[in-house]
């Protein structure tokens, strides 16, 4: 053990910010009613696990101890221990829950309910209901600032992005998107927020502050239809200084310059990629592809695509460990 | 307060609500008429010699048509581009990439078609149900009803409503069907890419 971890410590020396510690990486697989577990150093399969019907939305508490999973037909969300894959507990979740945003702290959890128009909030130590509040038609997408004061929604149907006080748990203001809105990435310092739309085939970029978009990030692939890009996942870097768009159908994820907002490449992954997640250095980014059945590994650095691993049946999200305390 | 951003929803939502399922188009899944070359392929983009090669090649097209088919396995396909790709160049290899994505396509659209008909079919069934249920509210209330005629009016909506509900318990699979050539011709597109040369 001492002499892997000196073997560590020296690769790490003569590779400076290379190789990451091994993180568990953790994939839904919607139609496999299981959770895939990878390895972010090996990229080998560590293992599948049942977890239920319909799994989608997946996050991890960030002491890394608790691992979340909307279980869309269960109407619950089950609470794993991420080193084992035992079952802890469930939380109440309302029904159909597809999406949610744990508050920076790790608690509470913001849970979006497609069929109720609602957004559940639930204590993930007591295991209580918080407050269901009611938004617009179909919520989705779930943001959190990282001061965790304001909570976005995006609702599918209603094409709004919806910013909820987390204090009063009332919205405070709602912003017009572009059609279908899925998902809501905040960057790490709070000034920008990104919110994708799937058919409007746009991602739109909300000045949190003034609740005002000030860019609209357009996606052109030669060979590629129009109706054939549809953005759903977000992810930017901790230093904002990229932005990575999953295109669906396009099979390809967008690479945006963070300052700019212009896309600078396109990288072909596999087929009908939805959701994104960085390993905690960032030097790697995981892209799940629903109908080839794998995840895409992204060289953040090298913004290129450098491995495919098959996993369960239409893989849906994706999240990976933070580093061991 | 609440209550006025619920309303402003609710007048916002209207328009819109039929971005997904519509009477066209029963599936969730976003229709998209084509599928795209460019989400398929990373090589040289096909332009209108490879289009012509595809189609006097007959090397090119003869192999296209069998790989189309659903019945050639994977390994089977595997086989037969590998011997393919042995002795051909680039530009024909992409001209067969071509050959087959037109081919797949053209079955996924006319695939498509039959669910819009499909869909279509479900939501006449639908629309005489609601006929039926209303002519026999209209014989019922009658000052002296005729029961036979309600009795028939009911049996031919059970009839209906059997036949719509086993046809709605088909429609996820039904949905899936373009999925599915959509993978095969992905899966066909890897293989034929995987033996062009380095760029």
């Amino acid at each position: 053990m001492l002499r892997r971890s000196l073997t560590a410590a020296c690769a790490l020396l003569l590779l400076g910010p290379g190789p990451a510690l091994a993180n568990r990486v953790f994939v839904t697989n919607e139609k496999g009613n299981d959770v895939t577990v990878l390895d972010s150093e090996t990229l080998e399969v560590i293992g599948t696990y049942p977890v239920g019907a319909r799994p989608r939305g997946i996050t991890i508490s960030p002491d890394g101890s608790e691992l979340y999973v909307c279980v869309s037909d269960e109407d619950t969300v089950k609470v794993y221990d991420p080193e084992s894959m035992e079952e802890l507990h469930r939380l109440p979740s309302g029904p159909d829950p597809e999406l949610f945003v744990l508050h920076p702290s790790g608690n509470p959890l913001y849970i979006a309910n497609e069929d109720d128009n609602l957004v559940t909030v639930v204590d993930t130590e007591t295991h209580q209901l918080l407050a269901e509040i009611p938004v617009g038609v179909e919520p989705e997408g779930m943001g959190v600032s990282p001061d965790g004061k304001v909570v976005v929604n995006t609702s599918e149907t209603t094409n709004m992005a919806h910013f909820i006080d987390t204090d009063t748990h009332q919205i405070v203001a709602n912003v017009l998107v572009d059609q279908r809105p899925r998902f809501a990435e905040f960057t790490a310092d709070g000034t920008k927020l990104y919110v994708s739309a799937e058919i409007g085939g746009t991602v739109s970029v909300i000045d949190p502050a003034t609740k005002e978009i000030t860019d609209t990030i357009r996606f052109e692939i030669p060979g590629v239809l129009p109706e054939a890009i549809q953005p759903v996942g977000v992810r930017a870097t901790k230093d904002g200084s990229t932005v990575f768009v999953a295109l669906g159908p396009a099979n390809r994820v967008a690479v945006v310059d963070g300052v700019t907002d212009e896309v600078v490449d396109y990288l072909l992954v596999g087929q009908r990629v939805w959701q994104m997640g960085f390993t905690p250095d960032e030097s790697l980014l995981f892209t799940t592809n629903g109908n080839s059945n794998d995840v895409s590994v992204i060289d953040v650095a090298r913004r290129e695509v450098v491995k495919s691993i098959q996993v369960g049946e239409q893989p849906w999200g994706v999240v990976v460990a933070p580093d061991k305390q | 307060m609440r209550a006025v951003i619920a309303l402003a929803i609710g007048l916002l939502a209207t328009p819109v609500m039929g971005a997904q399922a519509t009477r066209d188009w029963p599936c969730v899944q976003v229709r998209q008429p084509h599928l795209s070359v460019g989400s398929m392929w990373t090589g040289p983009l096909p332009d209108e010699a490879t289009a012509a090669l595809a189609r006097q090649d007959r090397e090119v097209a003869t192999l296209a048509d069998r790989l189309a088919q659903r019945r050639t396995t994977p390994q089977e396909a595997e086989g037969l581009v590998a011997d393919f790709a042995a002795t051909a160049d680039a530009a024909r290899l992409t001209a067969l990439f071509q050959g087959v994505f037109d081919r797949i396509d053209a079955e996924r659209t006319t695939l498509m078609d039959g669910i819009a008909r499909f869909g279509a079919g479900q939501a006449g069934l639908a629309a005489e149900m609601e006929t039926r249920r209303a002519r026999m509210q209209e014989l019922e209330a009658a000052a002296s009803p005729d029961f036979d005629a309600i009795d028939a009016e009911e049996a031919a909506l059970d009839w209906d409503r059997r036949i719509f509900e086993e046809r709605q318990h088909m429609l996820t699979a039904v949905c899936e069907s373009p999925v599915l050539l959509e993978k095969r011709l992905y899966e066909l597109s890897r293989m034929i890419q995987s033996h062009l040369p380095p760029e």
